[in-house]
């Protein structure tokens, strides 16, 4: 495609007697800037992890310098080791953190397919009423509702409870996976349902046999954005776990570091680096989709 | 629905309710006396308030150009990478994938006093003459947690303006050649009207996204120094867990649920009026 359109562009050159030479130049400096922003965006982004993973590898000393090295001169991996043998439950949080975010991801994505197929093509009154009023509430600011849902939470003895945490983190999810769904299911067209409706599945049947294999593209990068939502969520287990081992990895490792261990900052990296690496997996299996995931969800729109 | 209702419906009512009571998160229903539109009074004077409204504008707004403008200028650049290239835009859209709480620890490394990488560069070159201290001071502290918000946002910016790229129509390309338009032109006023619809929407996306920010700015600075980080989610957070002050804290809730409202009003009705 490209090739016949860089032929295209040859032959309109070939015929045109004075080339503009200005314009040639013009074109040339394009890939040149391109060049440039992205060797910037690199590094930026790179920067910042690579000191991140480096900084896990060095020792107590070397990792605050006052010259900071930019490969570890003494490598160790005590900083890793002492996550699991030291007195903070790392692998608590950890395991809390996926649990939860696993439960909420599948379950949550489960209901905004239900949500996003009935806002897709479902025809009753309300249904335009409910999907604004969903976009509504993604706009909700979350403090506001935090100390009501305290009280909600403590009268349902729902307290320190991983029932508590996935329900809170479900809500958060709904909004913004429903109406994404809805995005991804209406790209599916309706000749396939008609006919599989022709051949005699009911409406569920459609539902799961047909039109959500075909959105599993769809499926995954809900779940995955719920799955990252929800392993990012910090105000919800500060404030609904009060126990430490029930802790999530972000508040359990905002407690830790900004306490006991404030100065501990190779044993931080390290942590940092492991609760990166499930999410970070996890994007990398999706990005592929990510960018029609986008187009079809986010940005279809109602 | 029904959990949808139950868990975010309740606690809008609650929250309302609430706004006209004098409720202490220790006391209970038992401590709480009616107080009218005393809470809402109050927010006209106190100072607090008004920084951190200033200060919930700085970040959103700030952190809305930078992210917007640097995840622009990565789409226009990837645009045309070819086969195994592509590898670099997921690359440079990683920090999306990255958890919140790291990016707020690894930006506390990043901007240390002393050892902190920031700094060391700044002295190294010359930029800075003693170590600034950016997350101690009052004065670089909300700058800091910004700059923390930017590289997190950027990428998202990026993925909503490369979707869009794709989704500019060839034929629209293909006669803008014919008409041999120069790639500068090209890009401004062909390609980036069509940027324009997304990209309002991903704004809107990013702004409420920024407003709630809690985690990053709560892991960074938990607010401070003083109150110089402390945004309204950050500073409805205090109120809540910190003072037990539940009643005024739904009190300003109320208030700002009230402006997000028209606001969101505003840009549903504007949404419809250009899909028509």
């Amino acid at each position: 495609m490209t090739q016949v359109l860089q032929e295209k562009q040859r032959d309109t050159q070939r015929t045109s007697p004075r080339p503009d030479e200005r314009r040639l130049r013009r074109i040339r400096t394009i890939p040149a800037v391109s060049t440039i922003v992205i060797a910037i965006g690199l590094a930026t982004v790179a920067g910042p992890l690579y000191w991140m993973v480096t900084a896990s590898f060095k020792t107590k000393t070397e990792v605050t310098a006052l010259n900071p090295t930019m490969v570890p001169q003494d490598p160790t991996v005590d900083n890793y080791t002492g996550l699991i043998t030291g007195s903070m439950p790392f692998t608590d949080f950890f395991l809390n953190s996926v649990v939860t975010s696993v439960v909420t991801a599948i379950g949550a994505t489960f209901i905004c397919a239900l949500a996003g197929y009935s806002f897709s093509r479902g025809a009753y009154r309300l249904r335009s009423g409910f999907s604004l009023s969903i976009l509504a509430v993604q706009m909700l600011p979350f403090a506001v509702l935090i100390g009501p849902l305290y009280l909600l939470m403590l009268k349902l003895h729902l307290l320190n409870t991983y029932t508590g945490l996935i329900l809170g983190y479900t809500t958060f999810a709904l909004p913004f996976g429903a109406w994404m769904m809805k995005g991804f299911i209406d790209s599916v067209p309706r000749e396939i349902e008609e006919a599989a409706r022709v051949d005699g599945y009911s409406r569920l049947g459609i539902l799961f046999r047909v039109v959500l294999p075909l959105s599993l593209p769809g499926l995954s990068t809900t779940a995955v954005i719920i799955f990252i939502n929800s392993w990012n969520n910090l105000l919800y287990p500060l404030t609904l776990v009060t126990d430490t081992e029930k802790l999530t990895l972000p508040p359990g490792l905002m407690q830790t570091f900004n306490g006991q261990f404030q100065f501990d900052w190779g044993g931080m990296m390290a942590a940092t680096t492991v609760t990166s690496l499930p999410l970070v997996i996890a994007f990398f299996a999706v990005q592929k989709y990510m960018v029609r995931g986008m187009t079809a969800g986010a940005l279809g729109g109602t | 629905m029904v959990i949808l209702v139950v868990v975010i419906g309740y606690p809008i009512v609650r929250a309302v309710m609430l706004s006209v009571f004098d409720y202490s998160l220790i006391t209970g229903d038992a401590g709480a006396t009616y107080v009218g539109t005393g809470n809402f009074s109050k927010i006209g004077h106190d100072p607090v308030f008004w920084q951190s409204l200033k200060n919930t504008a700085i970040f959103a707004v700030v952190s809305l150009v930078g992210g917007g403008l640097g995840g622009l200028a990565l789409a226009f650049a990837t645009e045309n990478l070819q086969g195994p290239w592509r590898f670099l835009r997921a690359v440079l859209l990683t920090p999306w994938a990255v958890p919140v709480i790291v990016t707020a620890f690894l930006f506390q490394f990043l901007f240390l006093d002393r050892g902190g990488l920031v700094n060391d560069l700044l002295m190294k070159s010359g930029l800075a003459h003693s170590p600034v201290p950016w997350l101690g001071s009052t004065q670089w502290s909300l700058f800091a947690t910004t700059v923390a918000n930017i590289w997190q946002t950027a990428p998202f910016f990026l993925l909503v303006f490369t979707a869009a790229l794709r989704s500019v129509p060839n034929e629209v390309i293909e006669a803008a050649r014919i008409d041999r338009t120069g790639a500068w032109v090209m890009l401004w006023k062909v390609k980036l009207p069509f940027l324009a619809g997304p990209g309002v929407i991903a704004a809107v996306i990013m702004t409420i996204q920024n407003i709630n920010q809690f985690p990053l700015i709560w892991a960074m600075t938990q607010g401070g120094p003083g109150y110089s980080s402390t945004t309204l989610t950050i500073y409805l957070y205090r109120l809540v867990f910190v003072s037990y002050n539940l009643g005024y804290a739904s009190a300003i809730g109320v208030i700002w649920l009230v402006v997000l409202m028209f606001i969101s009003g505003w840009f549903l009705r504007r949404r419809r009026g250009v899909s028509r």
